[in-house]
């Protein structure tokens, strides 16, 4: 059953890995431009935690132009199989950009997903 | 808590923090392929916080269609109460009061249980969460 979810490249989606702090998040790899290295302007989400140097940002797209999320460290993208993503469970009330988790075969430990422009929008909110 | 409301104990395992939750939700954790909410429910009754290690447990809590991980120190065991035995929780007490079922006496002040209205705690709980 596993492998042909694996074999099929429409049962998988890139995922980016990245680190704030002492947290790892993902996101979905096609909403990145580039990587790039951060300046003081570029925007902050404290909501992913406090980041240690914030050296990295993420570039990507919004209906405004390009947005820059800062980072601490990338990761890498791996695709992960369709299968290994979940929603959000509803009683979590997450914030709006933590649209779901990654959740490794056999790890407790859930890796938060992360829509970037998401993060955007909800700037200023709470 | 009524057994109806409990669907296993399990070990705490590693917890993945959310983002601008309440600080009742300690986070999520990865349980047989579902990603569970884990719940505080001494902070979300304003009575300290419980202290996650490794020999802490959850039970996963449910109520219609929710499943909620809640932090216990220890998981006591089941125990058979006639209903009868159960007194309505006290008149006028502090926000814990309104999330009972009711009171079990027993031998001794310190053998008395307080028995939580789950379903109503978790929508309370979501409610809380909704009107940040």
């Amino acid at each position: 059953m596993i492998d042909e979810f694996s074999a099929d490249p429409l049962s998988e989606v890139d995922v980016l890995f990245f680190d704030v702090g002492d947290t790892v998040y993902g996101t979905d790899a096609s909403q990145v431009l580039r990587i790039d290295r951060s300046h003081p302007e570029d925007f902050v989400q404290p909501g992913l935690g406090s980041l240690r140097r914030g050296g990295r940002v993420l570039v990507f797209d919004t209906p405004e132009g390009e947005a820059h999320l800062k980072v601490d460290a990338i990761r890498g993208v791996r695709p992960i199989p369709l299968f290994q993503l979940r929603r959000m469970p509803p009683a979590a009330a997450a914030a709006s950009y933590a649209i779901g988790v990654f959740l490794e075969a056999d790890e407790a430990h859930p890796i938060l997903l992360i829509d970037l422009v998401e993060t955007l929008k909800a700037q200023g909110r709470h | 808590m009524p057994s109806e409301n409990v669907l296993e104990v399990i070990q705490a395992g590693l917890l993945t923090p959310l983002p601008r939750s309440p600080s009742f939700l300690l986070g999520v954790t990865g349980h047989r392929g579902q990603v569970i909410p884990v719940m505080d429910i001494l902070r979300f009754l304003g009575k300290g916080e419980a202290r996650v290690g490794s020999r802490t447990r959850l039970f996963l809590g449910t109520s219609g269609s929710y499943t909620v991980g809640v932090v216990a120190d220890a998981v006591l065991g089941l125990r058979r109460l006639p209903v009868a035995d159960i007194l309505p929780p006290p008149v006028g007490g502090d926000a814990a009061v309104e999330h009972l079922l009711g009171i079990c006496e027993g031998a001794s002040p310190q053998d008395a249980l307080a028995l939580l209205n789950f379903p109503k705690l978790l929508q309370s709980a979501r409610q809380r969460a909704v009107v940040r």
